[in-house]
């Protein structure tokens, strides 16, 4: 009963949230929107400059992953590949800043690569505007393209292969006949995912889109918002992008979901292997690969000598970094415990065979992936606003908010698990009684599995946070990615560094704990033997 | 006294009907082919299936309107038993809403030759000793009515006719009435005061 009641509350709670923000949206507690921008061609510039750079940033990451994965497919014995994997991971989910700021001091104005891109190109070149914002979308999204679609080939059952050896297909009969198939439906879905990923990117365009020309949506938001105070404007630009990246994802969510962290099965009774050239182009893309996601993190590392560095004091970096962990801890935290009580009601009507009402729960669950996080920020803020002073109180709004942000990822993980203990234990659990609490401690050891690695991931998330801290945020609270763009904006490249360094130490740190955890575990995953088809 | 009254229950558009009674203390072996609804009855009685008429009473109160947690039921299911994450030992202890009767468990390990087993994961364990893991929680734990569904089906014969006898001895000395599947008629004669064949469905529902 007590958790039942639990239940009601969070999954009110995050309702809430949204309501409250879209008050803010509509404008019954301020100014309300300036739909006259829609007809601006400033709004149409910006619209077209986002979709553009969202599409492009999406097929390439997918069209450049996929060689890649086959290399990872077809050559299992490629050195490092374990590693490879688990830098994919940790470049799709660490803050974009410690990217950014790779690329600044690989490719920027005085970057490590530049004179020889000069040279390549035969012009100067320029990371800013459309050139930056690609290079940092598919340097972030291709891994998580690359993981996918390395699983989706996994998945090809050996039988395919073998008898692909046995009617001796040739390469083109074999992508056509095999490949294709298995990978058509989640590399549709990956483009539409990284679209919308890419859509609502808010660091990257906000640090490398160089100018009004290259300004997405949600930068245009924050700029009305902060720079201009013009709420009307943020509001009429909150309302598209809430529109645009909801029905898009709405769109792509109903083709059904990717996973992307499952553990790497690396046990295959039979291996296709690839030989001769086409061996060697799968190795040196490989390798391609691991240069192009090293690059940038290592491009950080002639910073740390730097002769700036010396007049720093370590002890700047101290409380952002610690702030940064709280906020994680506390959004990570928040979205678990959150998670496990809005599924509650989802599991009671998957148990009662209720679907409309499983539908509805998740639905109510997990909307706020509808809604894009800086929407959400930005109608808060407005409702928020001649309520309380903000200047006080936004850190904690920047907590609340990114609960509520890494909450559907927290659910996504959990729904799994949680629905598997039910089918498996649930007449069980009710048959000998159990009250809530000796059922918990029954759940516990079997969630344990899941919740750690997704506590890590929820937590990588929640530090990363640049869009909600750019609305909320005040400089008392400075957190590590904020400090970071603070001192790339003002082009003090060996500070930001040395910054990013620290934050992507604790990523990968946090990320290695996940991989640890994910390994399978050698009992508690295991199905009881059923007696066959024996029925009364 | 059990008493199952007129009672129907629908299952795949078909439905089931039963009319029986035993008294308590009493071991009822249920028999029938397989599909003939032996499941179902003890779904019903056990509260997980609801039926579509007539009574289940316990001495003379309808167990209908209980809640699974409130009838005075254990039921051994014919597949999962055991959670599998949780140590032989731990699992053994679940479902005693007092005190956990640590000797009597440890007691009837040894008896049914089980008790190198406790401190292992039920995915160790070969299927007979599931088995009789979960016979030995479902018959100790303190509710009057036992329901087991095909409790030997994984024996072999010499710890089959072990726990026969250990589920019939402990259920007399505890006064328990025991409603028991079976295919096999050994074990009818070994174990059962009586026992029922269950027909065929009744009719079709539309």
């Amino acid at each position: 009963m007590l958790i039942k009641v639990a239940a009601g509350l969070a999954l009110t709670a995050v309702v809430t949230l949204t309501a409250l923000a879209f008050q803010g949206l509509i404008g019954l507690s301020n100014e309300g929107p300036d739909w006259t921008l829609l007809s601006d061609p400033y709004f149409h510039q910006i619209l077209q400059f986002t979709f553009k750079q969202a599409l492009l940033s999406a097929l390439i990451s997918v069209v450049l992953a996929w060689p890649v994965a086959r290399a990872l497919f077809y050559l299992p014995n490629l050195p490092g590949r374990r590693s490879f994997l688990g830098l994919c991971l940790l470049c799709f989910v660490m803050p974009t800043l410690v990217l950014i700021t790779g690329l600044v001091a690989l490719l920027g104005r005085s970057g490590l690569a530049t004179p020889l891109l000069d040279a390549i190109t035969g012009e100067r070149w320029n990371l800013y505007g459309l050139n930056g914002i690609l290079l940092a979308h598919v340097l972030l999204n291709m891994p998580f393209a690359v993981r996918v679609l390395y699983q989706q080939l996994q998945a090809i059952p050996d039988s395919s292969w073998k008898l692909a050896a046995q009617l001796k297909f040739t390469l083109a009969q074999r992508l056509r006949l095999i490949e294709f198939p298995a990978l058509q439906h989640a590399a549709l879905m990956l483009c539409g995912f990284i679209f919308i990923l890419c859509f609502n990117s808010f660091a990257i365009v906000l640090t490398l889109g160089g100018g009004p020309r290259s300004t997405t949506l949600e930068v245009a938001i924050y700029q009305a918002l902060k720079y201009d105070f013009n709420i009307p404007e943020a509001l009429t630009l909150a309302w598209a992008q809430l529109l645009i990246a909801g029905g898009l994802y709405l769109l792509i969510s109903r083709l059904g979901t990717t996973a992307w962290l499952s553990v790497d099965t690396d046990t295959r009774a039979y291996t296709p292997s690839a030989k001769g050239s086409g061996k060697r182009l799968l190795q040196l893309t490989y390798f391609a690969a691991w240069l192009a996601l090293l690059l940038p993190i290592l491009a950080l590392l002639p910073g740390l000598l730097e002769d700036e560095l010396k007049r720093f004091e370590l002890s700047e970096l101290l409380y952002p970094t610690l702030i940064s962990i709280g906020l994680g801890v506390t959004a990570a935290l928040g979205g678990l415990t959150l998670a496990y009580l809005t599924l509650k009601p989802v599991r009671d009507a998957v148990i009662s065979g209720q679907r409309h009402r499983q539908l509805l729960f998740e639905w109510l669950a997990v909307h706020n992936l509808v809604a894009p996080a800086m929407v959400v920020s930005v109608g808060l803020f407005v409702f928020l606003l001649p309520l309380m002073d903000l200047d006080r109180w936004g850190i904690l709004w920047v907590a609340v908010l990114n609960t509520a942000v890494v909450l559907p990822f927290a659910i996504q993980k959990l729904k799994p698990r949680l629905l598997q203990f039910d089918s498996q234990y649930h007449l069980l659990a009710r048959s000998l009684k159990l009250n809530q609490w000796q059922r918990l401690q029954i759940e516990w050891p079997f969630m344990r599995s899941v919740l750690a690695p997704t506590f890590a991931l929820v937590l990588v998330l929640a530090m990363g946070d640049v869009a909600i801290f750019s609305i909320f945020g005040t400089q008392d609270w400075t957190t590590l990615p904020w400090l970071i763009y603070s001192y790339a904006g003002t082009y003090r490249i060996a500070e930001a560094s040395l910054a990013s360094l620290l934050l992507l130490l604790l990523c990968a740190l946090i990320l290695w704990g996940i991989e640890q955890l994910q390994r399978p575990h050698k009992l508690s995953d295991k199905k009881p033997p059923t007696k066959g088809t024996h029925h009364a | 006294m059990l008493k199952i009254d007129s009672l129907t229950l629908e299952r795949d558009n078909q439905l089931l009907a039963y009319n029986f009674e035993i008294k308590e203390g009493q071991i009822l072996a249920i028999q029938g082919r397989s599909g003939v609804g032996k499941t179902s009855l003890f779904n019903a009685i056990a509260g997980f299936l609801k039926p579509r008429s007539g009574d289940i009473l316990w001495r003379g109160e309808s167990l209908l309107k209980l809640a699974v947690e409130q009838r005075p039921v254990s039921l051994l299911f014919q597949d999962i038993n055991l959670f599998e994450h949780l140590s032989v030992k731990e699992n053994l202890c679940l479902g005693f809403s007092g005190d956990t009767p640590y000797e009597q468990l440890l007691e009837a390990a040894a008896q049914l030759d089980v008790d190198q087993q406790l401190n292992k994961r039920p995915g160790e364990l070969s299927g007979g000793q599931r088995q009789r893991i979960a016979l030995i929680r479902t018959l100790l734990r303190p509710e009057p009515l036992v329901l087991l569904d095909e409790p030997f089906a994984e024996l072999d014969p010499h710890t089959r006719e072990l726990a026969t006898a250990w589920v019939r001895n402990t259920a007399k000395a505890s006064g328990k009435t025991i409603l028991m599947v079976t295919h096999q008629t050994e074990d009818v004669d070994r174990m059962a005061d009586s026992s029922i064949e269950l027909k065929q469905a009744v009719s079709q529902t539309e």
